[in-house]
């Protein structure tokens, strides 16, 4: 009996070492900065004769204003992606994609509304001179209104389609923006 | 209910009598113990009574000799170390000669000569099953989820075909517990695609407990329990080890296992084993599944002294892994979900290559151990144990902008665990064990993974007791019981978004918790306490000569684990955001579990019904969707609601001679959300094995051909949403399928094992074995890789067992 009663002492020993143990509280963890976020997305359409347009469509609001085109008209349109989580440190993601040209691809998709684009005149290219649309032109024909889709894709399975299926990859973004094209 | 069942006790007591000791207890039984192949005696085996002390040793001609038997039904086992052991029930009321043949753990695919494994009880009234020595051999180089799924009632919930964690009655993570040894193992188990960090070539015998039976090892495991265990010891000089090789063409790679123990007369032992995986892309019937390469490599060492009344080891153990998930399954936002579902193929297929990319998983587990046990006298023996545990744990996405060798997910959880316990015996009837469990646990998710934790840091403290016994006045009477109590404190920091923190309402439920506002984020520091009760009783009796019957009740309770607690993240398979749940209290649950089985004859057999209530059940459901730069998202949050689950596992096995035998199996599981009135998620269907298998004279050439079906899930919920695709005259809702399970499917396994005898004093067989042979195109509903390709097509596997 005398054994056990040191058998009990023992585990009582520990027990109150492994409690000791678990009263130390931990270090406090670092706040994670979030390395990969894209928060919001501008548009920006300049065409001759009009004042700049510019579209931001944010995170925090989830949606945008909406984009007013004029029929029958070309625009050079360039699109910005950026990181504001940090109001402080507003970081622009643009550079990082055209670094990465080979991996993104900017796609628009629209509809209720007619409009083609193509290359910008200052586009970035990928190793195969494919356009990834940063900068790209685009022509709107009639009047209407609708909706464009913007998504960069990741990792496309190819660079050279008309729709997103046909590009396969991962969606990086996909924001809806309002489009409205008035008569000129 | 504890009182009836005394009742109980008391009067089968008396119906059967005492008549063991009444009467002349003056038997001989002898006998020789040989090999099964090759007929050359065996020395050194131990032949036992089971449930007594009454033991005998063969001689150098394989002779035994046990004498002073008492009249009566009693069961043998037979056991040497590098045999597989053999259990027989016997009627002595003469001198008798009884002749064993055992059989060296290479060649059989059945542990047991004289009797099938898979039908017994093994021990009391836990529904219990075993693999044995040669079961494991066969799953040399797959994982321990696909061992166990041999065994009625066990599935597996798989990522892709390496990443598989086993399930039994439905239930699967916290709900199961694996243990190593004697010790609970603590990685994050929590995790659907989550593997256990097990090597199935490090341990001697697994054993399934359904039912929470064991409470030595934790109330919180209503599934039931896995327990590995590692070689039994033999107080003999001795060398012993095992070699096994294999290669197959699924994945066109292949494993290398090796074992080795010394042991010595004076009871010191010493034991080396290390594995060795690699395999390249797997392959489905019609295509590569790329990126689904695997590689693992395991070192475990063992150092120890086992005599009669004290006894010391010291256990180490590492384990390594890095696999592959299918590329296909890395989606952006729900649309590329949809489109991979309308797509009947993967929709990136590259060539075969043994080079494994992100998506994957790397994995390190290692495990330190301390036994120490003292026999005080023949009533009274004391265990101390203390274990630590570290896992770590890293996941690596597709990402953009940050180098590859940055993990999204980087997690360090050490644990330290203390069990003393203390165990007293009374004859061979009454048996008690008293012990008292500490943990201590700590989880370090590390920031520079630029990616928000999904688990947040925490220690975590449990502290537990238990009392356990079990009454046995005749082989055909078993009574056992067993009460614990535990307390798990969390001690949790975590940054959660602001507008998450408010949106749920915890700053006006847990304002305490809150500690620092940094920006959008808000750092807490929440501290939760529960307190779990656990009880399990049960009976089993010996109803005849052929038929056992058992019935048993657990209740069980969990509480939350860091998953459901603390969750928050995208999960990149299924495009959603996981959210756990600061309100969840524990989970209880009562389990009912009855048995009858046929032991002897031609015709075997077993059928073991289960019924279990949940209250508390914790579950993750849709809620909303979230609108992101990545269009909308749907959010799962961690729930509770009440369960109900119940279900049938059978066996059944039929002797045609002493060389054909028929075996089936089958389980059947019905799960129901009772609140809401919905199926539960993820619940394995109908499925059944049957296989039927041939054995030439002394087993030198064995063939095994296994047909395996399982049915369609008709009961699910349903969780579809939908998304909004853009069409030419504006947007269109679509729906997105996550639900419906896929179809029944059938597959055909076949099994060719050849016993070459000794070779350089190896005991050497070669196995051949086709999985899948018919080449089946088929998809499970418990894979989550199931949206986006089917399974493994036909592997061809050849494996070198060598013994020595």
């Amino acid at each position: 009996m005398d054994k056990t009663t040191i058998l009990y002492t023992k585990n009582t020993l520990l027990l109150i070492l492994l409690i000791t143990i678990s009263s130390c509280s931990k270090d406090t963890p670092e706040v994670v900065n979030e390395e990969e976020l894209i928060t919001t997305i501008e548009l920006n359409f300049s065409t001759q004769g009009e004042p700049d347009q510019t579209v931001r469509w944010e995170t925090e609001a989830a949606n945008s204003a909406e984009i007013v085109l004029k029929s029958n008209t070309e625009y050079d349109v360039q699109i910005t992606f950026l990181d504001e989580s940090d109001p402080s440190d507003i970081e622009n993601i643009n550079a990082e994609i055209i670094e990465e040209a080979d991996e993104h691809q900017v796609f628009y998709e629209f509809s209720g509304v007619s409009v083609t684009y193509g290359q910008g005149t200052s586009d970035a290219l990928d190793s195969d001179q494919n356009p990834v649309y940063i900068n790209s032109i685009w022509n709107t024909s009639d009047a209407n209104s609708g909706v464009v889709r913007v998504f960069l894709i990741h990792e496309p399975t190819t660079k050279s389609s008309t729709t997103r299926d046909g590009f396969g990859g991962e969606t990086d973004v996909s924001v809806d923006i309002p489009i409205r094209i008035i008569e000129e | 209910m504890i009182k009836s069942f005394f009742k109980i006790t008391v009067l089968v007591f008396f119906l059967k009598g005492i008549p063991l000791c009444s009467q002349n207890c003056d038997f001989i039984l002898s006998g020789t113990i040989k090999d099964l192949h090759d007929g050359s005696p065996i020395y050194g085996a131990v032949i036992r009574i089971e449930g007594s002390d009454v033991f005998a040793q063969t001689q150098e001609n394989g002779s035994y000799i046990l004498k002073a038997l008492c009249p009566g039904s009693v069961v043998f086992l037979i056991e040497h170390a590098e045999c597989n052991s053999v259990r027989k029930k016997v009627s002595i009321n003469a001198n008798a000669t009884l002749n064993f043949e055992l059989e060296h753990h290479i060649n059989a695919l059945e542990e047991i000569i004289i009797s099938d494994n898979q039908l017994k009880v093994l021990n009391g009234n836990a529904k219990e099953s075993r693999l044995n020595a040669d079961q494991i051999t066969r799953f040399s180089n797959q994982s321990l989820a696909d061992a166990l799924t041999t065994l009625a009632g066990v599935s597996s919930l798989k990522t892709g075909n390496a990443i598989a964690k086993p399930m039994i009655h439905g239930m699967y993570g916290s709900r199961v517990g694996i243990i190593v040894n004697g010790i609970r193992l603590r990685d994050q188990e929590w995790g659907p695609d989550h593997a256990p960090n097990i090597d199935l070539n490090a341990f001697q015998s697994v054993q399934l407990v359904k039912g929470a039976a064991a409470l030595k090892y934790g109330g919180d495991t209503p599934g039931g329990i896995i327990v590995l265990s590692p070689h039994k010891l033999i107080l003999r000089d001795s060398l012993f080890g095992q070699t096994i090789i294999n290669t197959a063409t699924n994945g066109w790679g292949g494993s290398l296992t090796s074992k080795l123990m010394k042991t010595t007369s004076n009871g010191y032992y010493v034991n080396g084993q290390l594995t060795a995986k690699r395999f390249g892309d797997l392959s489905s019937p019609e295509y590569v599944l790329s990126n689904t390469g695997m590689k693992e490599m395991n070192i475990s060492f063992k150092l120890g002294r086992s005599k009669i009344s004290k006894g010391w080891e010291l256990n180490y153990s590492r384990f390594q892994n890095e696999t592959g998930i299918l590329r296909s399954a890395h989606i952006g936002n729900i649309q590329d979900l949809l489109r991979a579902l309308k797509e009947d193929k993967p929709l990136r297929i590259e060539p075969f290559t043994y080079r494994i990319n992100a998506p994957k998983q790397q994995g390190l587990h290692q495990n330190i151990h301390l036994i120490y046990f003292n026999q005080f006298n023949d009533e009274l023996k004391w265990k101390l144990d203390y274990n630590y545990q570290v896992n770590s744990r890293k996941e690596f996405d597709i990402r953009r902008g940050v180098p590859l060798d940055v993990p999204a997910i980087d997690l360090r959880l050490q644990t330290h665990n203390i069990l003393g316990s203390l165990q007293w015996k009374k004859g061979f009837n009454w048996e008690m064990e008293l012990g008292i469990n500490a943990l201590l646990q700590d989880n370090y998710s590390d920031p520079n993974t630029g990616v928000k934790r999904l688990i947040p840091d925490y220690i975590k403290t449990q502290l537990g007791s238990y009392l356990v016994g079990s009454f046995k006045p005749s082989n055909s009477f078993h009574w056992d019981w067993g009460v614990r109590l535990d307390h798990v404190g969390w001690d949790v920091q975590k940054y959660y978004n602001v507008s998450d923190w408010k949106s749920r309402n915890y700053n006006t439920i847990f304002p305490q918790f809150e500690v620092d506002n940094v920006g959008t984020q808000i750092l807490v520091n929440p501290t939760v306490n529960f307190l779990n009760f656990a009880a399990q009783t049960g009976i089993s009796i010996e109803l005849s000569e052929q038929f056992n019957t058992s019935f048993s009740y657990v209740l069980s309770q969990r509480s939350p684990n860091a998953s459901e607690l603390f969750s928050d993240g995208l999960h990149h398979s299924l495009a959603t955001i996981e959210f756990g749940s600061l309100t969840l209290d524990k989970e209880s649950s009562n389990k009912f579990l009855f048995s009858l089985t046929k032991t002897q004859g031609k015709l075997k057999g077993a059928i073991e019904p289960y019924f279990s209530k949940i209250n508390n059940y914790i579950f993750i459901a849709p809620k909303a969707l979230q609108q992101t730069i990545r269009g909308a998202f749907p959010v799962w949050q961690y729930e509770a609601t009440d369960a109900l689950l119940w279900g049938v596992d059978a066996v059944l096995a039929y002797e045609f001679s002493d060389r054909l035998n028929l075996d089936i199996n089958a389980s059947y599981t019905h799960a129901q959300d009772m609140k809401n009135e919905l199926p539960l998620i993820n619940i394995p269907p109908f499925n059944s094995s049957q296989s039927i298998q041939y054995s030439s004279p002394k087993k030198r050439i064995d063939i095994k051909v296994m047909h395996h079906f399982t049915a369609t899930q008709n009961r699910f919920p349903d969780l579809n949403f939908s998304v909004t695709t853009l069409q030419e005259d504006g947007l269109i809702e679509q729906e997105v399928d996550v639900s419906t399970p896929p179809s029944a499917y059938q597959k055909v396994d076949v099994f060719f094992s050849l016993y070459l005898g000794n070779i350089n004093k190896s005991k050497t067989s070669l196995r051949f074995m086709f999985y899948n042979i018919t080449q089946s195109k088929y998809r499970d509903y418990l894979n989550r890789m199931r949206f986006y390709a089917d399974e493994i097509g036909r592997n061809v596997q050849v494996q070198l067992v060598l013994s020595y």
